[in-house]
């Protein structure tokens, strides 16, 4: 099959698929054809999760064939991991008959992984902290308010600002409520427009971007 | 009734592309994010560093608000590899989402291709990392090691957006962000030199096309905003005088 009737085919499934989607929102509620093919997506969304595994285990055994310097013990460490979580699985599933919920695989999950990634989360904090650092100087007039905003904010959710004047928390859900929450329903609502534009011309088989195409050749 | 706005703004979006194509002049605003992807292209090249890309991994190609998301972020993943393989800059994508991983392989050897340097292109510039702790710790390794001179960060974020900004800002990249989810756009805005804030970043590809065909549909996507603007004006009058006409009419 040619390149232009591969791009026209995809073009073609979009917009059948896309049609599809709007009859059951708009006209059904719901349709076994729409359920049948969110069910193929999701099979396909798989399909990609093993593809990626694959590229994984080629892109760092090529790591560490090349011996690339400073990564290539990385790439052992990530593929000695990968073996192990994934014939912790296999074995398991060998010895309970259930591909979800072994015993041994929740015990990586639930003992290795999860406190790993906990153990992450917690230093976003800092990266706030020093996010709004940045934000928060007052280096032009619109810093300075947003400063001040903040500050009010700050003392709001600090138990303190209470304690040091009453007033802190009125003026700081003052903000949050009607300063902060219109500001954000205003990106929703524009945010919605251009997700629909997008759609259409997606529809449409204009936006190609993601069909491979590249925007702003020549 | 959400029918037949959606009718409307498809008919609005519709006629405005044929007026463009038709030879009628749209002028779009140029977006300032997007102007300045040659500069940050630039400086990888000028430094002999990297250009680090990710979508963020808010959510799956099939998820109805991070998917269009991630999609635009492709389509702009799309220029900025053509610039980079003019400037011969290396671009290192990180995609953690992997139904999305054939797409930005398709969308990187294409613009090698498409400026006649395919044998460039290798599978080694993206790095798949499922998980989102675990695509964080290897995007904090990674900028540690290689320090890329620029960062793009446009797509659906979580709380990464944080991480991975003020980590860019800490080996001095200059960053380029955007995003719709209304949460995460604050840390973008407070660590990225440039950013594309909701609709702008679903606007960039047709933005940088300049084809009249596409910047049609963003310019009746604002005469869109304005129909809104009106009909949101006439309600908050009617609903001083209790008047809950319009109100009942746009949840029918």
């Amino acid at each position: 099959m040619s390149e232009v009737y591969k791009r026209e085919l995809v073009y073609l499934v979009t917009a059948v698929i896309t049609v599809i989607m709007f009859v059951e929102y708009f006209f059904l509620g719901t349709w076994q054809l729409a359920e049948t093919l969110r069910t193929y997506a999701t099979i396909i969304a798989n399909i990609a999760l093993g593809l990626g595994a694959i590229t994984l285990v080629v892109s760092h055994a090529k790591k560490i064939q090349r011996r690339a310097a400073g990564v290539w013990a990385f790439s052992a460490w990530l593929l000695i991991f990968l073996a192990i979580s994934f014939l912790s699985g296999l074995a398991g599933w060998a010895m309970t008959g259930s591909g979800q919920g072994n015993p041994m695989y929740d015990w990586f999950f639930r003992y290795v992984y999860t406190p790993l990634g906990q153990t992450l989360y917690p230093i976003t904090g800092f990266y706030i902290f020093s996010a709004c650092y940045r934000a928060f100087r007052a280096r032009n007039i619109d810093a300075a308010l947003l400063l001040i905003a903040g500050c009010f904010v700050i003392l709001t959710n600090a138990p303190v600002g209470g304690a040091i004047w009453g007033g802190f928390p009125i003026i700081g859900r003052w903000f949050l409520d009607y300063g902060q929450v219109p500001g954000m329903r205003t990106f929703l609502i524009v945010g919605a427009f251009g997700m629909l534009a997008y759609g259409f011309r997606a529809l449409l088989g204009r936006e190609r971007g993601f069909y491979g195409e590249v925007a702003g050749g020549e | 009734m959400a029918f037949i706005l959606l009718i409307v703004a498809f008919a609005l979006f519709y006629l405005y592309m044929y007026l463009g194509k038709q030879g009628k002049e749209i002028w779009v605003r140029t977006l300032p994010a997007m102007a300045a992807i040659p500069e940050a292209v630039g400086r990888c090249a000028e430094m002999g560093r990297p250009l680090y890309w990710t979508p963020g991994i808010a959510g799956n190609l099939n998820d109805s608000t991070q998917g269009p998301q991630v999609l635009a972020s492709i389509s702009i993943l799309g220029y900025i590899a053509r610039e980079c393989v003019r400037a011969g800059v290396k671009i290192d994508a990180f995609c953690p989402i992997p139904d999305a991983l054939p797409l930005v392989e398709e969308t990187l050897r294409t613009a090698y291709l498409a400026e006649g340097r395919p044998e460039e292109f290798s599978k080694d510039m993206i790095t798949f990392i499922s998980g989102q702790s675990p695509y964080l710790t290897g995007t904090l390794g990674y900028f540690q090691r290689e320090r890329p001179a620029s960062t793009i960060l446009i797509g659906g974020f979580y709380y990464e957006s944080v991480v991975i900004g003020e980590a860019g800002n800490t080996i001095g990249a200059f960053q380029i962000g955007g995003t719709n989810n209304t949460h995460q756009m604050p840390f973008l805005i407070a660590t990225c030199d440039y950013m594309l804030l909701a609709e702008e970043l679903f606007a960039a590809g047709a933005s940088i096309s300049r084809d009249p065909d596409l910047l049609g549909s963003i310019k009746g996507e604002d005469i869109l905003k304005f129909i809104f603007l009106g009909l949101m004006t006439v309600g908050f009058i009617l609903g001083l005088g209790n008047v809950t006409f319009l109100i009942d009419l746009l949840r029918m």
